[in-house]
């Protein structure tokens, strides 16, 4: 009863103490600005004609959207913002082939403010069908990399000032905020172990035991590790940072060590059995290992999200009649 | 783990949290104020000191006991089968999340369904308790008393309490385990002082009579959906015990054609048959006699 006392405490507490001012400007805040400037950066890369250099900074595009992606909760202070993420990334959101689709825009001479019509021409997995597979040096193909990578830049833009109009929101209720927050862990985790690395290594629901590095999120471009690792730092970001007070930081004020703990301890798990791992490497053992890791740190979430429940505490004498 | 049975008045999860128990004072004094000739049986010393009484007072600082260190940790939790629904929920469906609930509606929602299904689940087992001829052995301990009294809520045997605890686990965990699915983090309970809203004003209205002599019924329209103090004590007489099962709702008893309404019904003769009500005259008996009961029918059948 103590513990599950100090969990929920804990959890109310992180939203009061944690999720505060420095922890949405540190964390949410600063991972879309960092996400801002790549996108910046490779549409410069892009403009100079640099291929080599464009195919570096998207690789820092993927690494800093994907920070944005992990706690993307902007659709939860106000639901016109819940589709915006779709806008630049379809993984697993969209089953057609914009790999065709850009080819016949690339070969027809149609203006490209029309053909590039669908959402899904312009987002990140667009683009990095167009840098890794053609050359920019064409000059539609490097129209078509600018008006993606501006349109990328754009949308990050758009959730920049949507976290400023509405951060208030989040701040104002304790019960909200840390909800939310846990719900964007959780999310992120089960898409991590489920599509990012069960799909691939053959563990998935779908897939399983039919492992293919092809499903991976950026297989064309080599960044799928990179999205991953990107992920779990941003998990870090929450749970165990050193620069702010964050989540584990309460929950050791409040005694709740060993929970705080578990989850840390499947975070750098996760987080070293990724750190030596190139795409080429997802459909093995340390694939395996990765999906165990990332399924432990999932587990370890709910749980934390049953005990925000607080269950033994809400329900009268469980006795009869 | 803290034993106290003193922690059952402070503790607002318990039936007998000082509110709910002042509350029900404040109804029954209304009551005898308005009906005087009910002073005399319901101040009487014959009834707080009888013997039923005593051994209700006593099994319930045993049971305080018991349920700490025997039944509490051999129970699974609601958590854990909340995890286990949920995790089957996601290897079925994969990663769900319904949007277009606003926080306050998916409140209000979780709420009214956890109080509805645990209310649904209880008036089922306490039937069971009643109909299953085993499960009646165990019961019979709680229908022994002669008189009752608020502490006779918990005169229950061990295993009846188990099951209990059970029915607790799944249906609340099964209840959790969808909505986790389907909002993650974003559910929680309209609650007050941590008890389930709904739970705490239902006890307000005098759940402590349920177990009295004030024999308080809330009139034929609204006996219907609620069970009031009378109508339960109506189950506890011989010539009532299959019917109002109920726990808060009497919705159940009406639809599945268990209700007793309190009009009409006349004196009550409390107990169970007098051949029965030997056996449960004291502690040991209480505990141990329904084992024997029905090893002693296990073998009038079986050998």
């Amino acid at each position: 009863m103590k513990k599950i006392i100090v969990v929920l405490t804990l959890f109310v507490s992180f939203a009061a103490s944690a999720v505060n001012q420095a922890f949405f400007d540190g964390v949410i805040i600063a991972n879309t600005n960092q996400a801002i400037g790549s996108a910046t950066n490779i549409t410069n890369s892009i403009t100079k004609s640099d291929q080599q250099a464009a195919k570096a900074n998207f690789a820092n595009l993927v690494r800093d959207w994907k920070k944005v992606e992990t706690t993307y909760l902007l659709g939860d202070l106000n639901e016109d913002y819940l589709d915006t993420p779709r806008y630049v990334d379809i993984f697993h959101g969209n089953n057609e082939d914009i790999k065709s689709q850009l080819d016949l825009i690339i070969e027809s001479d149609d203006d490209l403010t029309y053909a590039l019509y669908k959402h899904s021409h312009k987002t990140i997995n667009a683009l990095e069908y167009v840098l890794f597979t053609k050359d920019i040096t064409n000059p539609r193909v490097k129209a078509i990399a600018l008006i993606i990578s501006k349109s990328i830049a754009s949308y990050l833009t758009e959730i920049l000032d949507g976290y400023h109009t509405h951060q208030a929101k989040f701040l104002k209720s304790e019960q909200f905020a840390s909800a939310v927050l846990l719900n964007t862990l959780v999310a992120g985790t089960y898409k991590l172990k489920e599509w990012r690395i069960g799909d691939v290594v053959g563990l998935s629901k779908k897939y399983k035991g039919k492992a293919d590095n092809r499903r991976a999120e950026y297989v064309l471009s080599g960044n799928s590790i990179n999205a991953i690792k990107a992920i779990l730092q941003t998990h870090q970001q929450v749970i165990n940072s050193k620069n702010y007070k964050d989540f584990g930081d309460i929950a050791r004020e409040y005694k709740a060590n060993a929970e705080i703990d578990t989850a840390i301890s499947h975070l750098n798990k996760s987080i070293s059995n990724a750190k030596d791992m190139v795409d080429s490497d997802l459909d093995s053992a340390k694939g395996v290992a990765l999906f165990n890791a990332t399924s432990q740190l999932m587990t370890s979430y709910y749980i934390a999200l049953m005990d925000r429940l607080g269950f033994v505490s809400k329900v009268l004498d469980a006795d009869g009649d | 783990m803290e034993i106290n049975p003193l922690e059952y008045l402070l503790n607002p999860n318990k039936r007998i949290f000082w509110i709910f128990l002042l509350s029900s004072l404040l109804i029954a004094l209304t009551y005898l104020w308005l009906n005087p000739r009910e002073k005399r049986i319901n101040f009487s010393k014959k009834l707080w000191l009888h013997p039923s009484a005593i051994l209700d007072y006593g099994y319930f600082v045993f049971m305080a006991f018991f349920k700490v260190l025997v039944i509490f940790p051999i129970l699974f939790g609601a958590k854990e089968v909340a995890l286990w629904v949920n995790a089957a929920l996601l290897g079925e469906y994969g990663y769900t999340r319904l949007e277009g609930f606003s926080y306050a509606q998916i409140m209000f929602i979780f709420t009214l369904s956890l109080f509805i299904v645990s209310d649904f689940t209880r008036y089922w087992l306490h039937r069971f308790l009643h109909t299953m001829p085993m499960l009646w052995e165990f019961h019979k301990v709680h229908h022994s008393a002669k008189v009752l009294n608020p502490l006779t809520f918990y005169r229950v045997h061990p295993v009846e309490s188990l099951l209990f605890g059970l029915r607790y686990s799944l249906s609340i965990g099964l209840v959790s385990g969808v909505f986790i699915f389907f909002f993650g983090a974003m559910i929680d309970i309209y609650d007050i002082l941590g008890v389930n809203i709904l739970a705490f004003m239902f006890s307000l209205i005098g759940s402590n009579l349920r177990h009295s002599h004030i024999r308080l019924g809330f009139g034929e329209k609204f006996e219907k959906f609620l069970i009031s103090p009378y109508q339960h004590q109506i189950h506890h007489s011989k010539h009532h015990t299959d019917t109002n099962f109920g726990g808060f709702l009497a919705i159940w008893d009406w639809i599945f054609g268990t209700l007793t309404l309190s009009k009409g019904v006349g004196r009550l003769k409390l107990g169970i048959n007098s051949d029965d009500m030997k056996n449960f005259g004291n502690f040991q008996n209480l505990v141990f006699f329904p084992f024997f009961a029905i090893y002693q029918s296990f073998k009038k059948h079986f050998f």
